[in-house]
């Protein structure tokens, strides 16, 4: 009887009824993720990426140290072997690869042809990401998630040109709603063990580390000595991040607690991107956690009554 | 991360910790041999979906920032001094992976490898330079206190590499 409860339970919170809102933010955040990144990174694509000695750091170098770990992790060295048995030279292919990220993220951003642009773009992002593994940092891993439920997500959204042009069967909601939900406990492991990580380091708890990530280069936007005029407030401001990112899983569900912590991560996001100059970073955490919270925030109460299983007795 | 960072808790716990991740880690296929299929599927999934590193960033402390120095010698005698180069912020924010990387890698050749391609790859806007020696070292950053004492943050030589130029042909000719 128990375990038929908990059954029904698991089930209810697990595939819940959800309109496609919140998949409509993750394709066009995430395609504003991609075609920023590409800007971005214009300027030394070729630097970033290029091999027999004429990048940073030679990509063969970087893609041979990843190999190591996993021989079938996808790298831009394939694409350029193939291109280079085509009778392509290395900057045609790397420009190739660049103009496909872009337009990948542009059919997202419009929601036409969703799902194929959807896997090539995680699949470029992914090539991109092991190639320059040594330049790489969060932004990248959090992008990759993003791409990777986006992918496999029940895409074309009724706001995608998709669904307009082709009209198809509506989605099951109960699908919908278990692929959000997977989205929504996995944002709530990232901020628990980083807000866990964090709480164990003294500095957190004496503002030493708000003080020491402000004035880090290259996150030093900030003048220290407009830090220091702040100085008593940052102990309180390192406890405040300790406590919203440990406290996300147990503060972003409740109906009433759930607008207060959506807004204060989120403001913690847009403070990092404007203090620290981490805009790309900023960017897709603000679009992980509004794809995940953010619909239903207000209101929550009308669609809670859509949220009652269908068929799960 | 508790078995390596400066946390409140006592160093006396570290073997537990370890004992701990060595556990948490089989799941993950890391005692398997690095050719296991198992092992390579599983980093193939946890590559995929972007979940093959953990979220601790900028914990349980705040490290101290990496740089990279190169000194450009030249035939008259010319002494200049550089930092590395790229075009736009956005990979800037990128190279303190790098440096981080470099810093830390414990395979002296590997480490050197890494200097060496950068190196090379400033060499590259100062071909007339003979040789270049490349200072890896950390900022120790200011606490509050220090820095309203007037106290300015400092660099710290960790290792130094010498690259020869003089009879190196510039690429493509």
């Amino acid at each position: 009887m128990l375990l038929r409860e908990l059954h029904y339970r698991l089930q209810r919170f697990l595939f819940y009824s959800e309109i496609d809102h919140w998949l409509t933010l993750l394709r066009i955040g995430l395609a504003l993720q991609i075609f920023l990144y590409c800007l971005a990174l214009r300027s030394d694509w070729i630097q970033l990426f290029a091999s027999e000695g004429r990048g940073l750091i030679s990509r063969d170098l970087t893609e041979a140290i990843v190999s190591v770990e996993n021989v079938v992790s996808p790298r831009l060295g394939w694409i350029v072997a193939a291109g280079n048995y085509l009778g392509l030279d290395q900057d045609r292919i790397l420009w190739f690869v660049w103009w496909c990220l872009l337009c990948g993220a542009l059919c997202l951003l419009v929601g036409i042809l969703c799902r194929s642009a959807a896997v090539l773009v995680w699949f470029l992002h992914l090539c991109t990401t092991n190639s320059a593994a040594l330049f790489s940092y969060g932004v990248d891993n959090f992008t990759s998630i993003g791409l990777f439920y986006l992918m496999l997500a029940p895409l074309p959204d009724r706001w995608s040109l998709d669904a307009r042009i082709r009209p198809t069967t509506p989605k099951d909601q109960r699908v919908q709603g278990f692929h959000r939900r997977i989205l929504q406990m996995h944002m709530c492991l990232i901020y628990f063990f980083s807000g866990i990580a964090k709480s164990v380091g003294v500095g957190w708890w004496n503002g030493t580390s708000l003080w020491r990530a402000l004035t880090r280069p290259p996150f030093n936007v900030i003048s220290p000595d407009l830090l220091i005029a702040g100085k008593n407030i940052l102990p309180v401001l390192g406890i405040v991040v300790c406590v919203a990112e440990t406290g996300y899983p147990f503060f972003i569900w409740p109906r009433k607690s759930r607008p207060v912590w959506f807004a204060s991560i989120i403001g913690m996001h847009i403070i990092i991107g404007i203090a620290m100059g981490l805009y790309l970073f900023a960017l897709i955490m603000i679009v992980l956690n509004t794809a995940a919270f953010g619909p239903g925030l207000i209101g929550s109460k009308r669609l809670a009554l859509k949220e009652r299983p269908t068929g799960s007795r | 991360m508790l078995a390596e960072s400066a946390t409140f808790f006592p160093r006396s716990l570290d073997r537990y910790w370890r004992t701990g991740q060595a556990i948490t880690s089989i799941p993950l296929g890391v005692t398997l041999s690095v050719d296991n299929p198992i092992r390579q599927g599983i980093e193939a999934y946890l590559q995929g979906a972007g979940i093959e590193a953990g979220y601790g960033y900028f914990a349980p402390n705040v490290p101290n920032s990496y740089k990279i120095v190169f000194e450009l010698r030249y035939a008259d005698g010319r002494t200049d001094y550089e930092l590395p180069r790229v075009g736009g912020a956005a990979t800037g924010l990128r190279l303190t992976s790098l440096f981080d990387r470099i810093a830390e890698e414990r395979y002296e050749p590997l480490r050197a490898m890494f200097v060496r391609m950068l190196t090379y790859s400033l060499w590259q806007d100062h071909q007339d330079a003979v040789s270049i020696r490349a200072v890896v070292g950390y900022v120790r950053l200011t606490t509050p206190g220090e820095f309203e004492r007037g106290q300015k943050e400092s660099y710290h030589v960790l290792f130094a590499y010498d690259f020869d130029f003089s009879k190196a042909k510039p690429p493509g000719r």
